[in-house]
């Protein structure tokens, strides 16, 4: 396997990559269903649930931004966040009894409830 | 530009729910070169909104989708086109597309507007912010009960409290990473729930999705599928450049498919 000099960029849910003195990506990972896995030194991998010995590869400089890499990318997909939501909504409403989604009316919104995405 | 398509159908199709779905017309976009205008047309189409993508199909029964649209930096309006319930979804970027919806009526409509403009990733973030904030305030004034019980103020919340010893990331869910499920626990913990020094804000409503900016992620690297020393930043907004480049992805395939098709039943081919 070939490794290739890229830029890589984090926006939102996608992982875009340019080559590295381009302004358009060539490329681009939607980050959702995906598992990030630590592989050797300085190295780690993106891998998709629907073909999981699929792994995409990325070299890093050093363990440190290899370590903040893997951090990020478990957190970059919408689903993460959603989880995140549905847990503290749950446990403010724990503490408090009351519902922080109310006052912003979106509390009966689909993807914010409880129990509907878990899978 | 490559997409990794397969694993982009797959979460398209899959059976995780979806925020919204419906049959949507979307009006057909014709180039600017086209010099003769034969008036604007609408397809059919089927919408599901999972996240902050829009993916629309041939049909509902469609295996995969024909076009994405990723709902970052953008907004949703009411639309002055000829038809009635149209919706257009624009964005900040001049250059780029809109997408011109119509609904089959008003409450559809209306529903339609309201899932896609809460629908982006950065209105989600400042949501999850926001309550992350909140829960610490939660924490603080329950560690602030129990020094001072004579705060009958907080009397009133001690109805569903639970000990403020144990972090209330304890109780947590296997918070699965990426949607992940089928490969076990990814175990992360969103965020910490700490108690800074912080007075209880007003809580105000989040705001409407804002116009602009993304997280970047931090790379600073080497060689090989390489993350650079350098991260360039445009001055040209490059998020919605690459947002771009992902929805005119989709058409082209489209328009390439549909080409080829035509030519092979030109020479009498199936």
């Amino acid at each position: 396997a070939v490794l290739k000099k890229r830029l890589v960029k984090l926006v939102v849910n996608f992982l875009f990559y340019f080559r590295t003195d381009e302004a358009e990506p060539i490329g681009a990972l939607l980050l959702e269903h995906c598992r990030i896995t630590k592989e050797e030194e300085n190295v780690f991998s993106i891998s998709f649930i629907e073909e999981p010995e699929r792994k995409y590869c990325f070299e890093c400089a050093s363990e440190e931004q290899c370590q903040e890499w893997v951090e990020a990318l478990k957190r970059a997909s919408y689903e993460f966040l959603r989880r995140s939501l549905i847990f503290y909504r749950n446990e403010i409403q724990k503490m408090t009894g009351k519902d922080p989604l109310e006052q912003y009316g979106i509390s009966e919104e689909a993807r914010f409830q409880l129990g509907t995405h878990q899978q | 530009m490559k997409l990794n398509e397969r694993s982009v159908a797959h979460y398209a199709t899959c059976d995780s729910p979806a925020d919204h779905a419906g049959f949507l017309r979307k009006r057909v976009e014709r180039h600017h070169h086209h010099a003769h205008h034969y008036g604007t047309s609408y397809q059919r189409r089927w919408f599901v909104l999972k996240g902050n993508l829009l993916f629309y199909f041939e049909d509902r029964e469609s295996r995969e989708p024909v076009g994405l649209v990723v709902l970052e930096g953008c907004t949703v309006e009411l639309c002055e086109a000829a038809e009635e319930f149209a919706f257009a979804i624009r964005f900040d970027d001049a250059g780029a597309r809109a997408y011109v919806l119509v609904a089959d009526g008003q409450a559809t409509m209306e529903a339609w507007v309201k899932a896609l403009s809460r629908a982006s990733f950065d209105y989600m973030r400042l949501v999850v912010k926001e309550l992350e904030k909140q829960l610490e305030e939660a924490c603080k004034s329950l560690a602030a009960c129990r020094k001072s019980p004579r705060r009958s103020s907080s009397s009133g919340r001690k109805r569903h409290l639970s000990n403020p010893a144990l972090l209330p990331l304890q109780e947590k869910p296997s918070i699965l990473e990426n949607g992940y499920s089928t490969w076990g626990s990814g175990g992360c913990i969103p965020g910490g729930a700490a108690c800074p020094d912080h007075d209880g804000a007003q809580s105000k409503p989040p705001p409407l999705p804002p116009r602009r900016r993304s997280a970047t992620g931090s790379a600073t690297g080497s060689p090989v599928p390489g993350l650079s020393p350098a991260m360039l930043e445009s001055p040209v907004s490059p998020d919605t450049v690459c947002f771009s480049k992902l929805h005119n992805w989709y058409g082209q395939e489209i328009v390439a498919l549909r080409q080829e098709w035509q030519e092979r039943q030109k020479r009498g081919h199936l």
